[in-house]
């Protein structure tokens, strides 16, 4: 299998491209390291642990005692709670838009009022996630380029 | 809670301007012979203040669901309606006949103005949703080397 590395320019967005015969298990393989290259979360389904790469993640939810995370077609449960996922995510493009919620913010496509001072963001796969008032603030911040 | 607090005020204030509106309308309508003195200017405040009471109802430190948003809305509603019209005619030891059209017509003032409210705090929201779908767009595109 040949390699290439090819220089682009600063402006230009990184890409990795792969050619191949058959999208099989070990292309699948070399996918699933290269997003782990960008931060991993682990999850658990049924009974199974599994990796989940940080860009895959719609957005992670507390619910009761327990804590999910949802990928656009598939849901995972975790141990961990949601401010430490809030914590661990901080640098990263997540943000808390509710009390029970940390999102993806590069997962969103648009953000809309609902009813009752509150808004709801859509997200990639259409599903629409409630924002709290009280978020709104850290949210802009965040987008605007701080650390909230 | 202070957003909810923040929130209520915004409704207050938006509330005594339609009010405002409605005394001169119904006025105009139902006793365009009357005539007030200064107290006049004090009722909007007043109603704007008892119109805002029910708004306690609202908070909840739970994330309410939609169906849960809109029953909440709808009691607010009616005990605004019921409040103000206590406050109204509650003096009156009993309704007569002629009364009834204008307890009608605050009725359906309040429900009027309680949706314009509503409205008019959905549009300054939709204002903000867009400029932070603007901020999104330029913070998915920084962040992904666009």
């Amino acid at each position: 299998m040949d390699i290439t590395v090819k220089k682009i320019g600063e402006t230009e967005k990184e890409y990795i491209e792969i050619g191949c015969h058959k999208k099989d298990e070990r292309i699948d393989e070399i996918i699933r390291f290269i997003r782990s290259r960008e931060g991993i979360l682990k999850g658990t389904k049924e009974d199974r642990q599994y990796s989940i790469a940080l860009p895959d993640i719609l957005y992670i939810e507390a619910v009761d005692e327990k804590t999910f995370i949802y990928l656009e077609n598939d849901c995972y449960e975790s141990g961990r709670r949601l401010y430490e996922f809030e914590e661990a995510l901080v640098t990263r493009n997540f943000a808390r838009i509710s009390k029970s919620v940390v999102v993806n913010l590069m997962k969103i496509t648009s953000i809309k009022p609902s009813l009752n001072g509150r808004f709801s963001c859509v997200l990639t796969n259409g599903e629409q996630v409630i924002i709290s008032r009280k978020y709104v603030p850290d949210i802009r911040e965040k987008l605007r380029g701080g650390t909230v | 809670m202070k957003e909810h607090l923040r929130a209520q005020l915004a409704g207050f204030f938006i509330s005594v301007t339609l009010i405002n509106v409605a005394m001169f309308v119904l006025g105009n309508i139902l006793q365009p012979d009357l005539r007030f003195g200064y107290e006049a200017f004090a009722y909007p405040l007043i109603y704007g203040v008892i119109g805002s009471l029910p708004g306690l109802v609202m908070f909840s430190k739970k994330e309410l669901t939609m169906k849960q948003t809109i029953i909440r809305e709808i009691i607010q509603m009616l005990l605004i309606v019921i409040l103000i019209i206590t406050f109204m005619f509650g003096r009156f030891k009993s309704i007569e006949y002629e009364m009834i059209p204008q307890i009608i017509a605050v009725a359906v003032s309040v429900m009027i103005i309680y949706v314009l409210v509503n409205v008019f705090g959905w549009l300054i929201d939709l204002k903000t949703a867009n400029k932070m779908t603007e901020e999104l767009k330029k913070y998915q595109a920084k962040a992904s080397g666009k």
